[in-house]
């Protein structure tokens, strides 16, 4: 497990040196000088080449990189330009507050999500798998900004038992923080229950096939315990492996929703620092944004590699 | 390391057949079940009776379709959703399964009723320790805690043979062979004294080997725990050892069933006489055509209005057609369902017509078809700049050369892992060798191969055993076929129909069938059609990859006469890639005995199946269960091998692991030197073959043969 860990823990590695490669190159691409938008639009030429050199940005592009790189590698991820402060405090609040979100959300669409597919794979063909499939494809067909419209209107502006968006942070109180999270909660439940539910039905039904669930119940257990213990311990590998690509989408900033909201996440950081052409802020955005996915994609390999005992005793192989 | 049993599962005091109902274990009265399908009802049981008395083990044999698997489920409330019982009562100790509530008959099962299914691998759960699963039934029936049953798992593991218990006991499944997840089946089952085993073709998916030495052990316990066993199989070989009594289904109806030995060796129903005339047995001549019963298995739907096997009976007449047949009995407790049985009684099943084949002849010692040389083949070999990712690989086939002559028919034999398909995939270039080379007519045909020689293809094609996975069952049987036409160069469309019923018909199928689709036919059929595809592109030569391994006795004896034909016909060359040695000694010239990826011994059929032997051939011809009855005199001892282990790797012989025969030291340092006997008579090991010729033949009834 540990050599496992090592090997993946180098190919995250890896991948985050072509990542922050790709953000560099792709930002310096973006049209727009940042010299002349950070001296104004009325500032003389010279005024701009005397930014240019105190940025350094007339050095040739692999300077700027390793000096940018360097700076990352010892916690400086760079000043904002539009907000003239370090982006790593801004950044690190939003990040704070998706990663909120995406636990209790996550948390929600797991517990429900895989609870409807077993009952769905089970109940197979009855009303309660016809009734999990409906409603999930309900959530998955109309569009997560209609959802969260409609549950504005319902809930914060007809009936005012919700704030219709902002953030109330935690010190605020428990009751506050958590009416602001339920409305965006919700929505994004909705987005993402469909594929869990859907996901566990069919491999719950495919488990359920398998003679090892057969023999389970030849040895007389009963049948709560043979859903649990045998088909759905093995039923969840691929349903472990959405929710984290779930988990790091969140994290990343779900864009739609925290708009309609007004919720001050990730996703709401980076389009702002898109509209202000705020360099710093944009590369070290989405590199964190990257981060977070790679991380909770190498951690639902670890999950998975811990539930499925073949990889976890076969890692030399892996 | 080698235990020699006399063969007598069966010597365990021997019950006659149940007579009186009251003292029977379990007893199935009048069971009828059906299974609802797209196409409607469909007959799984009707009117199955039988009765297992206290320490008796019954066979339940048949075809598949036959309804002997479903009855084993019903007995155990596992029939799943489709299936229904429909009439019958189910009787165990007296009392009627089917009284019960669902949860009284949970839980008997497990506790008083046992089970053990056909692939142990596939039956264990890939994510809990095996400890853990043999102490699941003791927690749930006995009251134990998980603690408190880990010793009993041990003692159980220890029941079943396997040797290290405390660490198999927290192994997972994918770590242990095959041989040793039965037996973690195997103890699972005991693990609450039951009364009662199903034992579901407990040996179906293992190797010959293996498989003897799991049914030694489970007529051990049956005969020390005072067992009965519903054992479930359509080998008939396996039942002649273990069981007291049989039942033969066909069709969904118990048609005959009776003490063993009666049954299997003076059969009344014709099913049973053509079932046990089909059964290839150990043979050296050629010549004979093995006895086949024709047509397939009738769809059952509806209550039988007629004799479920009169459209394939030899004996069948106007009465048996319009009559359903009632089960009768005679004073010896067998029954037979045919009201033909006492005419019958000294009738054999009619032999094919033995339009004897002519012998076969030498082949010419011309240069030969195919010429394999130093053959290797290594998969899985993994170079990385990550040193802890590196991988040696696996050897498949180490060092192996050969010949096959035109005309010559050379089965390879051997055990799951003995590397006997990647020698038969190599030789038609799907696989690229490691080393070595592989001629084909005098051509190098992984060369040619690659360099897009499509007449080499055309002259080498390929028969795989899943006969229903080698069709593609979105395309039609002449759709199917008409492919390798084209690629060979018949173009016109009108030709290539033509072509194709002329080759369906040389298959024994009618030209029709080309408008039909893969699952519109029966596996026989459609291994059929895939012979047919093998020929259109007029072959010289075919690798028939466990061609008939996954068919039933009847058909396999078929389609084993339409290849002999063939061959016959077209002189055609096979390589026969079998873990049968009975298949193979039918059709076969000469023989290959692999091991662990070499060859052990070679030669003409009849020297191989006589001494001098290589032990692992010794042991494999003498693991084959065969339908010898009371009158061919006691068994042979048979040779039981410990439960397959990778091969060790480095220098010396493959087979040293298991060996009977292990001579030292020098097995494991040096490979073994190549020995020749008679007439290309080959055998690699250490042991001189004058040593080697002093056992006694395994098969001491073909010394009158030649």
């Amino acid at each position: 497990m540990l050599l496992y860990t090592l090997t993946r823990l180098a190919y995250l590695a890896m991948v985050l040196v072509v990542m922050s490669i790709l953000v560099f190159l792709v930002t310096q691409a973006m049209p727009g000088d940042v010299a002349s938008m950070i001296a104004g639009q009325f500032a003389s030429k010279e005024v701009i080449d005397a930014i240019t050199v105190k940025l350094g940005l007339d050095q040739p592009l692999i300077v700027q990189y390793g000096r940018w790189a360097a700076g990352i590698l010892q916690g400086d991820l760079g000043r904002s330009l539009v907000l003239e402060q370090p982006v790593a405090p801004i950044l690190m609040e939003a990040l704070s507050r998706s990663l909120v979100l995406a636990v209790v959300a996550l948390a929600v669409v797991t517990v429900i999500g895989i609870g409807a597919g077993v009952l769905a794979a089970v109940r197979r063909g009855r009303m309660a798998d016809q009734m999990v499939s409906g409603v999930s494809y309900l959530g998955i067909a109309v569009p997560d900004f209609f959802w969260a419209i409609v549950l504005v209107l319902i809930f914060g502006s007809y009936l005012k038992w919700l704030p219709t968006g902002g953030y109330a942070p935690l010190a605020d109180g428990f009751v506050p923080w958590a009416s602001h999270l339920v409305l965006p909660v919700v929505t994004l439940v909705l987005m993402l229950i469909a594929r869990i539910a859907r996901l566990t039905r069919s491999s719950m039904i495919d488990v359920l096939q398998t003679n090892y669930v057969k023999y389970a119940r030849a040895k007389g257990l009963p049948e709560k315990v043979v859903i649990v213990r045998h088909a759905l311990r093995n039923a969840l590998l691929p349903t472990i492996t959405v929710l984290a690509i779930d988990f790091g989408l969140i994290l990343g900033g779900v864009v739609v929703i925290e708009t309609v909201f007004s919720f001050p996440g990730m996703g709401r950081l980076l389009l702002f620092a898109i509209q202000r052409h705020d360099l710093p802020l944009i590369q070290a955005t989405i590199l964190i944004i990257s981060t977070a996915y790679c991380l909770a994609n190498l951690a639902a390999d670890l999950l998975y590699a811990f539930v499925n005992p073949k990889i976890r005793h076969g890692m030399g192989n892996a | 390391m080698t235990a020699l049993v006399p063969l007598s599962a069966a010597a365990s005091p021997d019950p006659t057949p149940a007579t009186a109902a009251m003292s029977a274990l379990l007893e199935v009265r009048n069971l009828t079940i059906n299974y609802a399908s797209p196409r409607g009802t469909l007959r799984a049981a009707s009117d199955v009776s039988f009765a297992i008395r206290p320490g008796e083990v019954m066979g339940l044999v048949g075809e598949s379709g036959s309804g002997k698997s479903t009855v084993a489920m019903a007995i155990l409330d596992l029939l799943g959703e489709a299936g229904r019982i429909d009439g019958g009562e189910i009787l165990f100790e007296g009392t009627d399964l089917r009284r019960l509530s669902a949860g009284q008959r949970r839980s008997l099962r497990g506790d008083r009723i046992a089970a053990v299914f056909q692939d142990p691998f596939t039956s264990l759960n890939p994510a809990l320790t095996v400890g853990r699963q043999i102490a699941e039934p003791l927690v749930q029936h006995k009251g134990f805690t998980p603690r408190q049953a880990a010793p009993r798992v041990e003692e159980l593991l220890a029941e079943v043979g396997i040797r290290e218990p405390r660490r198999i006991a927290q192994s997972y499944p994918h770590q242990l062979s095959g041989g040793m997840q039965q037996r973690v089946l195997i103890a699972t089952a005991l693990g609450c004294d039951p009364k009662l085993l199903i034992l579901d073709e407990p040996t179906t998916a293992l190797d010959v080997t293996v498989e003897a030495r799991i049914i030694e052990l489970l007529a051990g316990l049956c005969e020390s725990h005072h067992l009965s066993a519903l054992f479930v199989s359509h080998n008939l070989g396996i039942v002649n050892r273990i069981c007291n009594s049989v039942c033969v289904l066909y069709g969904s109806e118990v048609v005959e069933t009776g003490r063993t030995r009666d049954v299997l060796a003076r059969p009344v129903h014709p099913y049973t006489k053509g079932l046990v005339a089909a059964l290839p047995r150990i043979t050296t001549d050629r010549r004979h055509r093995l006895s086949s019963i024709p047509g397939t298995v009738s769809k059952l739907s509806g209550p039988p209005d007629s004799c479920v096997f009169a459209p394939r009976c030899p004996f069948a007449e106007e009465t048996c057609r319009r009559l359903p047949q009632a089960l009768r009995g005679d004073a010896a407790g067998n029954s037979v369902r045919c009201w033909k049985a006492e005419a019958l009684s000294g009738t054999p099943w009619p032999e094919e017509s033995t339009a004897s084949r002519p012998p076969a002849t030498p082949p010419a010692r011309t240069a030969p078809l195919v010429q394999v040389d130093a053959l290797r083949k290594v998969f899985g070999e993994r170079r990385s700049i990550l040193p802890w990712l590196r991988r040696d690989g696996t050897v498949a086939v180490d060092d192996v050369s050969f010949t096959i002559q035109r005309g010559e028919v050379l089965g390879v034999v051997g055990e799951s892992g003995s590397g006997k398909s990647t020698i038969g995939r190599s030789l038609l270039a799907l696989i690229e060798p490691t080393a070595g080379t592989v001629l084909f007519d005098g051509a190098d045909f992984v060369k040619q191969a690659k360099e897009g020689d499509r007449d080499l293809r055309r002259r080498a094609q390929l028969v795989f055993q899943n006969s229903a996975a080698s069709l593609n069952p979105r395309k039609t049987v002449g759709a199917a076929m008409e492919r390798p036409l084209v690629l060979a160069g018949r173009q016109g469309e009108a030709e290539r129909r033509e072509m194709i019923a002329a080759l369906l018909t040389r298959v024994g199928l009618p030209a029709a069938y080309a408008d039909r689709y893969p699952h519109e036919l029966s596996g026989g059929e459609r291994q059929r059609v895939n012979i047919a595809r093998a020929l259109a592109t007029d072959p010289e030569f075919v690798v028939c990859d466990e061609a008939v391994s996954a068919l039933d006795v009847s058909v396999q004896a078929n389609i084993l006469n339409l290849l002999a034909d063939l061959r016959d016909e077209l002189g055609l060359s096979y390589l026969f890639i079998t873990h049968d040695i009975a298949v193979v000694s039918h059709i076969a010239d000469r023989v290959l005995v692999v091991y662990g990826g070499t060859i052990c011994e070679e030669g003409p059929i009849g020297r191989v199946l006589r001494p001098p032997y290589h032990p692992y051939t010794e042991a494999l011809l003498s693991a084959v269960p065969r339908l010898s009855g009371a009158e061919d005199g006691p068994e042979p001892e048979r040779i039981l091998l410990e439960d397959s282990t990778a091969p060790p790797g480095g220098g010396g012989c493959a087979f040293r692991g298991r060996c009977p025969r292990k001579l030292g030291t020098i097995c494991d340092e040096r490979a073994p030197p190549v020995q020749t006997a008679t007439d290309g008579h080959r055998i690699a090991c250490h042991i001189p073959l004058a040593e080697l010729a002093e056992r006694a033949s395994v098969f001491p009834e073909l010394a009158a043969l030649h």
